[in-house]
């Protein structure tokens, strides 16, 4: 039950209740056996959570990938200081309607994720921080945390088990850059929301200088099920590197948009035809990008050999990033959205980093003048070059992103770019 | 806040396989209904609304508005983490964060007006200038580009009769485009003030905009 | 704990902890960058001293990127140059390029690196980006367009003066720096700093807008007299006036940074209507100038016996000027010197860099003075207290107090009133010998600053006429006076005072160097 679209290839473990209202409420959730994994990781050591965790081979659902339970366990085991556990709820990938999904349908899951995380931690107070735009989400969640205060979910003595965690919903304020975990800290802490060289890492100097843990949303909402079923129960979905289930966010020219759980895995190109029923109005498939907007796009052939996993997509030459599929069809003027993503980095870099700062408005402007019929092959070759020239050379990977739309785009897409710059001609223009 | 009297513009439901009401998937028996005060401290800072009628001069703070920044303070372990909520909580009385807001706001969390400055220019969601009482921001990132949005942009410009970025002449909407606002699966994404209005198409913006105006003709 | 690692080929063993960019400057490498500063906290934002670390991923920033034992480190490998070559072309993209208008023209790190490591042309055909010149309050203007966003500003008054009026406004390729609206730098007290740490020419100094280019300066080591902290300090002068003051580098005494008050007050050293040569009087109202053999032989002929002898000496002459005067006054049979210096109420501290502060004491030498026994006169603003001076009737000095305060009729009793000076004024008409003097930018010598540091200055510019330094005029009579030797060079002057004052005993020029050394006996100025 993918909200608003249903597939039977679905597997659903973390989107059961999408569409269903009843399920915001905290009488339906603890009837459905909610918060009884928190009653069973609260009555097992930290670190026995956090080997559930690793056996399952749960991998951070934010776009990096790394294993979560390996995450958690280089917080310090013991507490000199205050933890902290961050869920990052801050969602601006372009592509990514998950975590809006996931927190208003079925809050109640993910602050079962955020206490249990917590807990595995040694974390005393959790900040979920969540998207300033999402008042709607901001709300239910709001709402939901009160509730669980209420019935002694959180607080004091947590079930009577001694234990105390304190849960704070924290709204963001328009800022892709918080989405990454050291720019969320900083954000969180009332400054600008730059991000901090590493290291410090997190673990060791996080949010207020204490040891702190970024989860995102979708990986704390698998929490919950993976501690109540175990490790290995996880790992019957997926693959053997990448276990599980996944939420993939379709948008695009499909029929059916929407977010399917499906196990990683997954053949792309079965994501598009049957799950979300084919291209709409019958048009030819012409690319794909299949992680969010700051992976590289592929074409139709390579997306018909794509499976959705953190290898496979790395296999043709992208990322799975946060499973964002955003699908394209023949009449998609690739260089219009190319620029129109390069716009987007631009608006939202920080400015921190020179390469960044002045490379990703420095692209825009080329891309938007190829656009406009008056570029030259040579720009095609500076793009290329220049943008190369923004890879690895700062602080966080905001300026990476860029690269990756604009030279896949380059080598794939060439003709589109050269027929506006020979010619001024632009696909989809009719 | 349900009182949109049409179907579709503002949610979901009806383009896909569930027979919902629109109350039932924007959750109102939880969206709207969060007290000024702020309720439980762990959600006062979420903030309940961005209200057509604001109030410039508004005071920084008082009553339950008070209530509710005292709140957001217990909630962090310094004061200048409590900064991000209280400039959302003066947009919301105040509408804009101005100059002179900046200057209360350092005031009241012992920070320098010039520091409140930067962070506040650092993040979109505060206005640095008045704005029309609906500020509509359609999202023209790729998803919704893909499937039309620049026509929703050109639709809301016509019909509310302004330039983008400008406020239209009655102070009834500013129209600005907006980046990814992550609703990709139903494009085009508008929001209007607090409120997401999903799968729209141009053909609806009309229908959007006399429902707006209605709205604040009817307060005014 | 020691750690050894490898630069360019070259071993290298620095502490633990260390960057690798204070690493490779022990080799002589010096990495680019812009916005680390070793006064302050490392953003690692600007991307320029990336250098290759053989087994990292990727070019490393060396100014956080401690060392580690075994490490080997390429500043200048092909990998380590392209990167900073690609960066610098995106400083470009947006730059100006009005180095012909720019003040920091000559001295700036854009220009500089680029030169040496960028591209040979730009790629950018886009319109440039524009923000203009905003009037910072203060002596700071600030050209938006030359900024390049190393924050090192925002920072210095963030961490270092702990006055946080500047931050950036806005964010990615809009973000500039600025102060709260109108609020500007007005009434802080470093703000000056953030000119000298600008890489670029994006802070200038108003005073010295314009006023001359870089390469016209020469720079002479000095000390700021404007206070008794003593902050290291270069001359920059041009047709020999002083064209502004910087901060040089102690971190013993004043780290990077100097204050606002000391920085602007440089004008009295270009002052015109200098005494240029000696005079005599006849006390009838006539005066004429005569060479320096001439002076000197009248001037011992009518100290034989002319009574005891009191003198003035201001605080702003060397330790030098001063043992030679005492030792002047000794030759003449003893008497009282006195100094006057004034006072402010308050320090101003530099609180990211405590030791350094704007005194109370504003003088540079007080505690030379103080030292070799002269005895503070006056009030806290430097005048009066000179009641007994005035009318004494046996033998007066004056020793570089221009004496602005006092009446025409001081020393019309004395037996015998030299003044030595740069100006004359009211009270300096009764004396019968005028003897030129040169300041401390015109000549070789020490001060002893609060904590008892002697330091080195040296000239800047060239001595107005026949002016003379203080210590070779008293030197010449206290060795017609005494067996003394005549001292020939300041360090002449100062190994005297050595052996006559136990404080500076044991210390020679060498010792002192550039970076100063401590007198022999703990310090405490009266009054504090």
């Amino acid at each position: 039950m993918a909200y608003p679209y249903v597939s039977d290839r679905e597997v659903r473990l973390l989107s059961t209740y999408f569409g269903d209202p009843k399920q915001r409420h905290i009488e339906t959730y603890v009837k459905r056996g909610g918060y009884s994994a928190l009653e069973k990781a609260l009555g097992m050591g930290p670190d026995d959570v956090v080997e559930i965790v690793k056996s399952s081979g749960l991998r951070g659902r934010g776009g990096a990938g790394f294993p979560t339970g390996v995450k958690w366990s280089f917080m310090p085991k013991e507490k000199k200081k205050a933890h902290y556990l961050l869920c990052n709820a801050d969602e601006s990938e372009p592509g990514t309607f998950k975590d809006r999904e996931l927190m208003r349908w079925d809050p109640h899951q993910l602050i079962e994720g955020c206490l249990i995380g917590a807990h595995a931690i040694r974390a005393q107070h959790v900040y979920i921080y969540c998207r300033g735009e999402f008042f709607e989400a901001n709300q239910v969640l709001a709402r939901a945390v009160e509730d669980a205060y209420a019935k002694g979910y959180i607080g004091e003595n947590i079930l009577d088990s001694g234990h105390d965690i304190e849960v704070t919903v924290h709204q963001g304020a328009g800022a892709y850059i918080c989405g990454e975990e050291t720019g969320m800290m900083n954000s969180l802490e009332g400054r600008r929301g730059e991000p901090r060289i590493k290291p410090p890492f997190p673990a060791a100097v996080g949010a207020f200088g204490k040891p702190s843990t970024i989860n995102n949303v979708e990986t704390l909402c698998a929490i919950p099920h993976i501690v109540k079923n175990g490790g290995e129960w996880y790992r019957q979905w997926g693959t053997e590197k990448s276990p599980g289930t996944k939420l993939f966010c379709v948008s695009g020219h499909v029929i059916k948009p929407g977010n399917y759980e499906l196990p990683l895995g997954f053949p792309l190109i079965e994501l598009i035809e049957d799950v979300c029923g084919g291209m709409k109005d019958g048009n030819a498939l012409k690319a794909v990008i299949p992680g969010g907007s700051s992976v590289p796009l592929i074409n139709a052939e390579e997306a018909r050999a794509c499976k959705l996993d953190y290898e496979g997509c790395v296999d043709v030459g992208t990322m799975l990033g946060c499973a964002s599929v955003i699908v394209m069809d023949e009449t998609t003027d690739i260089v219009k959205q190319v620029r129109r993503m390069v716009d987007f980095y631009a608006h939202e870099s920080c400015g921190l980093c020179t390469p960044c700062r002045e490379g990703t408005t420095w692209t825009a402007q080329i891309l938007r003048r190829i656009e406009n019929g008056k570029g030259t092959e040579d720009d095609l070759d500076t793009l290329m070059e220049m943008t190369q020239n923004m890879v690895g050379t700062t602080i966080c990977v905001l300026s990476d992103s860029v690269a990756a739309p604009v030279q896949s785009s380059i080598e794939k897409f060439r003709d589109e770019y050269l027929a506006l710059i020979r010619r001024g001609e632009r696909v989809g223009a009719a | 806040m349900s009182d949109v009297p049409f179907k579709n513009p503002g949610w979901a439901g009806n383009t896909g396989e569930f027979d919902l009401t629109e109350e039932e998937v924007r959750g109102d028996d939880f969206v709207g209904t969060r007290p000024l005060h702020g309720g439980h401290a762990s959600g006062a800072g979420t903030m309940p609304f961005m209200l057509p009628e604001t109030n410039p001069d508004a005071k920084l703070f008082e009553g339950e508005y008070q209530e509710r920044f005292d709140k957001i303070l217990t909630r962090y372990p310094d004061k200048q983490a409590a900064l991000l909520p209280t400039l959302a909580l003066t947009q919301e009385l105040r509408g804009y964060v101005s100059a002179a807001s900046m200057d209360r706001v350092a005031e009241l969390l012992g920070l320098s007006p010039a520091y409140v400055r930067g962070v506040t220019t650092f993040y979109t969601m505060y206005n640095k200038r008045p704005v029309g009482r609906h500020l509509v921001q359609v999202c023209t990132n790729i998803s919704c580009s893909l499937c039309g949005a620049d026509d929703v942009v050109e639709a809301f410009l016509r019909y509310t009769d302004t330039e983008l970025g400008e406020t239209s002449e009655d102070g009834n909407f500013t129209v600005i485009e907006a980046e990814c606002l992550a609703a990709c699966g139903f494009p085009t994404c508008v929001q209007i003030n607090s409120r997401y209005y999903e799968n729209v198409t141009p053909s609806e913006v009309p229908k959007i905009v006399e429902h707006l105006k209605a709205q604040t003709d009817g307060d005014s | 704990m020691p750690v050894t690692l490898t630069i360019d080929g070259q071993e290298v063993t620095v502490p633990k902890g260390t960057t690798i960019l204070e690493a490779a400057k022990t080799i002589g490498q010096q990495v680019p960058h812009y916005c680390y500063h070793p006064g302050m906290s490392s953003p690692a934002m600007c991307r320029l001293c990336l250098v290759e670390v053989e087994g990292a991923p990727k070019p490393m920033p060396s100014c956080v990127t401690t060392v580690m034992d075994g490490q080997v480190v390429h500043t200048q490998s092909e990998e380590a140059t392209a990167s900073r070559k690609a960066v610098l072309e995106f400083y470009l993209v947006n730059h100006p390029l009005d180095c012909p208008i720019c003040d920091m023209s000559g001295e700036c790190s854009l220009q500089d690196y680029v030169h040496e490591e960028g591209r040979d042309s730009g790629r950018s055909r886009e319109p440039k980006r524009v923000f203009g010149r905003d009037d910072f309050g203060g002596d700071v203007l600030f050209y938006g367009d030359r900024c390049v966003m190393c924050t090192r500003c925002v920072r210095f008054m963030s961490e270092v003066e702990q006055d946080t009026r500047l931050t950036v406004v806005d964010r990615g390729n809009r973000s500039v720096i600025d102060t709260f609206f109108e609020e500007g730098l007005d009434g802080t007290n470093w703000h000056g700093n953030i000119v000298d740490i600008c890489p670029v020419g994006a802070l200038v100094s108003k005073d010295f807008l314009h006023k001359a280019r870089a390469w016209d300066l020469e720079h002479t080591p000095s000390i700021c007299t404007s206070c008794s902290q003593g902050c290291n300090i270069d001359l920059h002068t041009r047709d020999n006036l002083v064209q502004r003051l910087k901060p040089r580098e102690n971190l013993d005494v004043n780290g990077w940074w100097m204050c606002d008050h000391g920085r602007e007050n440089y004008e009295w050293i270009n002052q015109g209507t200098r005494i240029e040569a000696p005079l005599v009087r006849d006390g009838n109202g006539g005066s004429k100038a005569v060479d320096w053999k001439e002076v000197l032989g009248a001037l011992l002929e009518q100290a034989n016996g002319a009574g005891a002898v009191k003198a003035v000496a201001s605080p702003l002459a060397s330790n030098e000027d001063l043992g030679a005067l005492k030792a002047l006054v000794e030759a003449l049979g003893g008497g009282e010197t006195v100094y006057r210096s004034a006072r402010a109420e308050e320090e101003i501290v530099l609180k990211g860099f405590p030791s350094l502060a704007r005194r109370k004491d504003l003088s540079a030498n007080t505690t030379g003075a103080e030292l070799m026994g002269l005895e503070r006169a006056g009030a806290d603003d430097a005048t009066g207290g000179l009641a007994d001076v005035a009318g004494h009737d046996g033998v007066l000095v004056v020793l570089g107090d221009a004496l602005e305060d006092q009446p025409a009729d001081f020393g019309k009793n004395a037996a015998l009133y030299v003044f030595l000076g740069s100006h004359e004024s009211e009270a300096s008409a009764n004396a019968s010998f005028v003897l030129p003097v040169t300041t401390f930018a015109e000549q070789e010598g020490t001060f002893t600053n609060v904590a008892g540091r002697v330091q080195r200055f040296w000239p800047g510019l060239q001595a107005p006429g026949m002016a003379r330094p203080p210590w070779l005029i008293l030197g010449a009579l206290v060795a017609e006076l005494t067996e003394a030797d005549l001292p020939r060079t300041a360090a002449d002057a100062f190994a005297a005072l050595a052996s006559a004052v136990p404080a500076f005993s044991g210390l020679t020029y060498d010792d002192i160097g550039t970076r100063g050394a401590l007198v022999n006996e703990p310090v405490q100025l009266s009054g504090d």
